[in-house]
């Protein structure tokens, strides 16, 4: 095969309950909305041992009828590869930009494995911006109930607009659509040693378009839905994770995000409309116990890497009546965190370790004030922490250096 | 009467002269080596501090994280004017240790050979205190918060209990590398670790019966009212 003009990427690992969906939705989207183009699926899997890469090679759709499709796709190939380098997600995307290179792709996707909400449409909005307006980075806007994506409401998703000046509502989404000039552009970077390979590379890839003014939109996707992992799995590395991953990048692009002195909203493409969201439990009183046992035993490191008098608002959390961690409080926490980051108060591990009992603190707050919010007061509450994070940037700015 | 004095007193005066004088060169060579060292010693600091700084070495020494490692330490100096220092110290000694030489004192050449043999010891125990101190905070910092994180209620103790017993451990080493009380050491050092293992063991045992349930209660608590958000 010696070109293409839409790649489609799945990473996987150990996803052979899920995967088959997310292949036939793929195909049915490509030769739905795509007749015409070139399209390539890759499968870029990290060695899973549950016949995942089996299942991708012999998932196809053979009668498009059921799906009101007549003209058949004849052109949609799939290439299913192991990818090399350090174990990761990032690296399973390097593949796919290498690939969409050497292909001289025009437009690419790429969607998580374990989705069982995809649908042909998110392939349509994924590609669409790309290769009929010119866009370079598209990425999704997803409903989801209002405890979740807590990581990106109280962190990614303000600090992000706030520095890079641009609201991206779910900047690690994990479903994005790019252009081929984009991924040769991410190919060009000496990241694939670091862990952007291992993790963090959706913020990466978020950041690096955004910092490089590459055009960006939005794709309104409906609901994710994917499959059930434990929600506690280890939230205080996940945190670490993704946090370290913005500070990390905040250094690469310390001089673009300081001339940045107003935020806009990108374009959103797509039909809006809501559905109902399964409830989900959450458990406030143990988020507070965590908060004031982290208060208890990490407070001589807080210390050391909280501003005094950011510090001794913390300290005033536990004593408040009704409990509530306001946002200036939290923002500036958040932005000590990034300083003491970058001055290696100590260890960068040790520091954002510490994080999360603040993290949980903050988490429940937040979802004590939103116990009988709707979506739209949801989005209102948030644009709120939003504007904190900007009106607080010049604080992070005039200490950075 | 006057070979008596001779003997008993001119004649101890003049051999003591005598060696006065030979020693005398001896001792102003020595004193010569001594300036020329200070002079060295000062010469090589300064040049050391200017390379250092001109390879901005202090710079990167702050950003891979030695100059917080050494204010630990209590060293406040930047890496350019300790190495400098280091330098200055080192080249002064070995004016010195050769100014001795020079004195061809034996009992002072005696006590120089020792020293020279006894030095590598100490050396090595100074690095073992010091690995074993940053290595003690290091993981009882890192104990420490992965066990808060967990929700373990004696999470500061456990902390403290790592650091407290990497810094036995490496006391111990050292002690065992100087020499001191070697066997004692060793003993002690099985005993009371052996004690406080048995004594925590008994402690969490009898005492720890009402935390260990309220624990278990807890986490069962918490896998009948998990939490369902999705972080990311």
């Amino acid at each position: 095969m010696g070109s293409a003009d839409i790649l489609i990427g799945i990473p996987s690992f150990n996803n052979a309950d899920t995967i088959g969906h997310v292949v036939r939705a793929a195909q049915a989207g490509v030769t739905k909305y795509f007749p015409d183009a070139k399209a390539i699926l890759v499968n870029s899997d990290g060695g899973s041992t549950d016949g995942t890469q089996e299942i991708v090679a012999r998932t196809a759709i053979d009668d498009f009828n059921p799906l009101l499709i007549k003209r058949k796709q004849e052109m949609f190939s799939k290439i299913v590869t192991p990818y090399h380098g350090i174990p990761g997600k990032g690296s399973a995307f390097r593949t796919m930009f290498d690939i969409a290179r050497r292909l001289g792709v025009k437009a690419c996707a790429v969607v998580d494995s374990d989705l069982r909400s995809i649908t042909p449409e998110w392939i349509d909005l994924l590609i669409r911006p790309v290769l009929e307006l010119d866009f370079d980075f598209v990425t999704p806007h997803y409903l989801r109930h209002k405890y979740d994506g807590t990581i990106t409401n109280s962190i990614i998703y303000p600090i992000t607009r706030a520095l890079y000046g641009r609201h991206i509502r779910q900047p690690i989404g994990g479903d994005f659509g790019f252009s081929g000039r984009l991924a040769e552009f991410y190919l060009s970077k000496d990241v694939w040693g670091t862990d952007v390979a291992r993790f963090g590379i959706d913020i990466w890839m978020t950041t690096t378009a955004v910092a490089n003014d590459f055009r960006i939109s939005e794709a309104f996707l409906g609901a994710k839905i994917h499959a059930a992992k434990d929600p506690g799995a280890d939230l205080s590395a996940m945190l670490t994770q993704v946090v370290s991953s913005v500070f990390m990048l905040m250094e690469e692009y310390s001089e673009q995000w300081k001339l940045v002195k107003e935020t806009r909203p990108v374009p959103l493409f797509g039909f809006q409309f809501s559905v109902g969201l399964e409830p989900v439990n959450v458990n406030v009183e143990r988020m507070i116990h965590m908060f004031g046992a982290g208060l208890r035993d990490l407070g001589h490191l807080w210390e050391k890497i909280l501003a005094p008098e950011t510090f001794r608002a913390v300290q005033g959390l536990a004593e408040s009546e009704p409990y509530r961690f306001h946002d200036d409080t939290w923002v500036r926490v958040i932005y000590d965190y990034a300083l003491a980051w970058h001055g290696k108060v100590m260890s960068q591990e040790h520091i954002l370790g510490t994080l999360t009992p603040l993290y949980l603190g903050k988490v429940a707050s937040l979802v004590i004030e939103l116990e009988s919010s709707n979506a739209d007061e949801v989005e209102r509450r948030l644009s709120e922490l939003c504007y904190a994070y900007e009106k607080l940037k010049p604080y992070l700015a005039e200490r950075w250096s | 009467m006057q070979s008596i004095v001779d003997t008993l007193i001119l004649e101890p005066i003049r051999g003591f002269l005598q060696e006065l004088l030979n020693f005398l060169p001896r001792l102003l060579s020595s004193l010569v080596l001594v300036l020329c060292g200070l002079v060295a010693a000062w010469l090589l600091k300064t040049l050391c501090i200017w390379v250092i700084r001109s390879l901005t070495a202090d710079s990167l020494a702050e950003k891979v994280g030695l100059g917080p490692a050494l204010r630990k330490l209590g060293v406040k100096d930047p890496l350019s004017r300790l190495t400098g220092r280091i330098v200055y110290w080192l080249v002064l000694i070995s004016f010195l240790i050769i100014a001795l030489n020079a004195l061809a004192v034996p009992t002072v050449e005696d006590l120089l050979s020792r020293f020279f043999l006894y030095l590598p010891n100490v050396i090595v125990a100074v690095l073992v205190l010091t690995l074993g101190y940053l290595v003690g905070n290091f993981l009882g910092r890192a104990s420490l918060i992965t066990l808060v994180n967990a929700d373990v209620s004696i999470a500061s103790f456990l902390g403290r209990f790592v650091r407290i017993t990497v810094y036995i451990i490496a006391t111990t080493m050292a002690l065992e590398l100087l020499g001191i009380g070697k066997d004692t050491v060793l003993v002690a050092f099985a005993i009371v670790f052996g004690g406080i293992v048995l004594a925590l063991s008994i402690a969490f045992g009898i005492g720890g019966q009402k935390a260990a349930g309220d624990y278990i209660e807890r986490k069962l608590r918490e896998e009948r009212e998990k939490d369902e958000i999705t972080h990311i």
